[in-house]
């Protein structure tokens, strides 16, 4: 999709400080904080600082890019914090538990994440549940499900195992690569994630089904008038969102080097938010992938900085609650 | 002095005025009818009466009393009663029948916060005896009939003691024998000094349950007097009134060979079958009136609603349970709402031209835009589409280019089946003239044109046979020159299909043609 030019050019002559901050606000912001943080805490502006930004701000992003597709075709997918979760969890299980090599510890969460795509599907085109609830319903589920398998607990290398043994695998060096190694000085998983930034972006702007998408989300009646299979687009992007909420787990599981139970509840937040940041990049008005990724960096400094600032992680809730709000208020008034 | 008197009404929105001094005046205890086309005023001096509007002048004046409402609240005190059209838009679907009959009284009663259940009940019982219905008192609203449903609103307005009912096109989803029930409770309302304003276009029940008549036209009573000295021919003239001119058609040919035919095709809505044929060239015109099936017809054929029937195009027979598959067989779709079912609003006019063309504009997926911009150009051209950008935004169009764009998108796609419903609604004169001239540019190419409207005129300008559509049935079929305005509104009316003669066709000399 190409951006709204004619709106811009048509309304240059009153381009009010409302639409300025709604078409500049997150990058306007971005740079604020950015600047903030730089003056008041001496080790923001390092090299570690910034590549430790950039690893966490990989996963939120892949989890992002997931909920923007399902925004995309007007739905929503509240699943995708219980699908990191899966996906960390069965991967850490293949490789410690099973003594699984690198390709089944990737297939099977990416399985599962699809398999979750799937079922949210069933829930919303074939049963024509409302997409909030049936995937509030499937989030708590996928939830369950990791916590019954581990009964609770993390997996880890060398764990006990309840027959009085020791785990017979560990998290081996490929894996991870992926969260934890460098390619020139980059880090892997930031390269992964502007791979696929580039990717869908290209996809959703310049390809047919991309604009089909497009199209579903804007009018589901109009597109099905005008023939395109709107429930298999719609689909699509549920499965889409459980794939990359489980690619996100595995970047998760590589990075912290264990299977956290849980681990990825805190993703759905910072991921919803980063997708609606990302409506009003540009001025964009709809769901888009760069916008997305402006969205999560934003997120990911301002949550690095407060972290150096020593502010508690649970008050740092209430921050990103401000911001999703902020967003949505911005997103909304553009419309009016 | 007895009887609703609504004086010299005024009333204007903007530059147009709808209401010029108009008189309307209600006897008690009588069934009234007021007719009129669309736009001659009659909802709007309903909405007046109903303290939806006020007037700019004028005076209501009930029983003696004279009133100037300034809500609905207001009238419905004064003793006005008004059984919508819609009724599901005036009742609560999950709550009980004595629930809803009761809901007025529940807010209206401001001094005590408790009500008697067992009291509601008892009155609610006793106002369902009133109009005939004997159902459950605990019976959920969703799960009533239509039939049923406006019975319990028609309760519910009697139970705010009204005395003037107001009645919008009650019969329209009713069955024969339901529309004899209500009538047979409207009888018995009356004898108890309940009166009614009926407003219908089925004349045939006009006739049948109506005691006088009020017949507006562009704002201005231009007819009053007792039905029964009234034939349904002449209500239709005066409806009409006489600058309805017959316009000389150019003749247009077409082929003999039937290119689309639909057979046994389904309307669920009225559990209706409809048999149809269109030659090659053939401008097909479906002249019906507001809810006769029209537009459930359209998404029938296009496969939106969910149908049985048989499709043949170019001889080759299909079934089709999408419109995915309908437009892969060559039919197109011009939906009646256009903003809601033909466009992508925030979409720019190349994306929504080029939706059905992507495939050829594309290499592998890649769309290339170059030729995508070529081709939208192109369109924009041949359709006169203003601003002619390819990136203007849809919204930003007039309803006429949106209209346009709509159209636009079939045009390249090689289909043979153009079905348009309501294609000139909201779209301005000039507009109208443009997409006239593409619907006969198509037709001259050989394609199959079906034309679904309410605005008669219009069929008589463009089509070349016309069926009149009633209830969800194709009930006649005419040549366009040999049928007139009038004949159109009497049979869509609900005219006697069945009859001999013809009306209108000898007083077409003297009557129609002078004009």
């Amino acid at each position: 999709m190409e951006q709204p030019v004619l709106s811009s050019i048509k309304k240059k002559q009153t381009l009010s400080p409302l639409d300025f901050l709604y078409k500049h606000g997150t990058l306007l912001a971005i740079l604020v904080v950015i600047a903030y943080f730089g003056i008041t805490l001496d080790r923001f502006f390092t090299y570690d600082n910034f590549s430790d930004i950039l690893r966490s701000i990989s996963i939120v992003t892949l989890v992002a890019i997931g909920i923007t597709f399902s925004l995309i075709v007007d739905g929503f997918d509240l699943s995708v914090g219980s699908t990191v979760s899966l996906a960390t969890i069965s991967s850490a299980a293949a490789l410690v538990l099973y003594r699984q090599e690198i390709f089944v510890t990737l297939l099977v969460p990416i399985l599962l994440g699809i398999v979750v795509g799937l079922l949210n599907s069933l829930l919303i085109v074939k049963l024509r549940l409302p997409d909030l609830l049936a995937t509030l319903a499937t989030m708590y589920a996928i939830n369950g499900v990791q916590l019954t398998y581990t009964k609770g607990f993390s997996i880890y290398n060398d764990m006990p195992l309840p027959d009085g043994g020791t785990a017979p695998g560990k998290f081996i060096p490929s894996f991870l690569f992926i969260g934890q190694g460098e390619v020139f000085g980059i880090p892997f998983s930031v390269l992964l994630m502007l791979l696929i930034v580039i990717v869908s972006h290209l996809f959703l702007t310049y390809t047919k089904p991309g604009r089909l998408f497009y199209m579903t989300g804007e009018n589901r009646e109009a597109a099905r008038l005008a023939g395109i299979p709107v429930n298999r687009y719609r689909t699509y992007a549920y499965v889409i969102s459980g794939f990359f909420a489980a690619l996100g787990g595995i970047v998760l599981a590589s990075r912290i080097g264990t299977g956290q139970v849980s681990a990825g509840a805190s993703f759905l937040m910072d991921g919803v938010a980063a997708a609606y940041i990302g409506f009003s990049v540009f001025g964009a008005g709809k769901p888009n992938v760069i916008g997305t990724l402006f969205g999560s960096i934003l997120i990911g400094v301002l949550l690095n900085g407060l972290t150096m600032m020593n502010v508690p992680y649970y008050a740092q809730d209430i921050v990103k609650g401000v911001i999703l709000v902020g967003a949505l208020a911005l997103s909304h008034m553009q419309k009016k | 002095m007895n009887g609703l008197f609504m004086e010299n009404i005024y009333k204007s929105f903007g530059d147009v005025n709808v209401l010029n001094g108009v008189n309307f005046h209600v006897q008690k205890g009588e069934v009234h009818a007021l007719l009129g086309m669309n736009g001659a005023g009659k909802s709007t001096l309903m909405k007046i009466l109903a303290g939806d509007l006020s007037p700019n002048e004028g005076t209501i004046t009930i029983d003696g009393i004279e009133y100037q409402f300034s809500s609905p609240s207001d009238a419905k005190k004064a003793g006005i009663g008004l059984v919508v059209q819609e009724v599901d838009t005036a009742l609560f679907p999950s709550l009980t029948v004595y629930e809803n009959i009761a809901a007025d009284d529940i807010v209206e009663t401001k001094r005590r916060p408790f009500l008697s259940w067992k009291q509601q009940k008892q009155r609610s019982e006793e106002l369902l005896r009133q109009v005939g219905l004997s159902i459950p008192l605990n019976k959920l609203i969703h799960e009533c009939t239509l039939h049923e449903k406006q019975l319990i609103l028609l309760a519910k307005v009697l139970s705010s003691s009204a005395r003037y009912i107001i009645l919008d096109e009650p019969t329209a989803p009713l069955s024969e024998t339901e529309t004899k029930r209500l009538f047979d409770i409207m009888k018995q309302l009356k004898s108890q000094g309940v009166s009614f304003i009926y407003i219908s276009h089925k004349l045939k029940e006009v006739k049948e349950i109506c005691d006088r008549v009020t017949i507006l036209r562009d704002g201005t009573v231009v007819h009053r007097g007792d039905v029964s000295q009234l034939s349904i021919e002449d209500m239709i003239r005066h409806m009409v009134g006489r600058s309805y001119e017959t316009r000389k058609k150019e003749t247009r040919t077409y082929s003999d060979q039937v290119i689309f035919e639909v057979k046994h095709l389904l309307i669920p809505k009225t559990n209706t079958t409809v048999n149809l044929q269109i030659r090659q060239g053939e401008i097909v015109g479906i002249a019906g009136l507001v809810g006769a099936g029209k537009t459930e017809l359209a998404e029938s054929l296009f496969a939106h609603t969910k149908t049985t029937g048989e499709w043949f195009i170019r001889g080759k027979r299909y079934t089709f349970s999408s419109p995915k598959e309908a437009i892969e067989a060559g039919i197109c779709f011009i939906p009646e709402e256009r903003r809601k079912q033909g466009l992508f609003m925030s979409e720019t006019v190349r994306t929504n031209l080029t939706v059905r063309l992507l495939s050829s504009l594309t290499k592998g997926q890649w769309v290339i835009k170059r030729k995508e911009a070529e081709v939208a150009q192109q369109l924009i051209e041949t359709l006169h589409i203003r601003p002619s950008s390819p990136h203007a935004l849809v919204k930003q169009l007039s309803g006429g280019n949106q209209q346009k764009v709509v159209i636009g998108k079939w045009l390249q796609t090689n289909s043979d089946v153009f079905i348009f419903d309501e294609p000139t609604k909201g779209i301005d004169v000039n507009a109208k003239a443009e997409v006239f001239s593409i619907i006969r540019s198509l037709a001259d190419k050989g394609k199959a044109i079906l034309y679904l409207t309410s605005e008669f005129q219009e069929l008589l300008d463009i089509a070349d046979t016309i069926y009149v559509m009633v209830d969800g049935q194709l009930v006649k079929r005419f040549l366009a020159k040999e049928v007139t305005y009038e004949q159109l509104i009497y049979y869509s009316s609900g005219g006697d299909f069945h009859g001999t003669t013809s009306p209108f066709i000898n007083k077409e000399e003297t009557n129609v043609i002078s004009s």
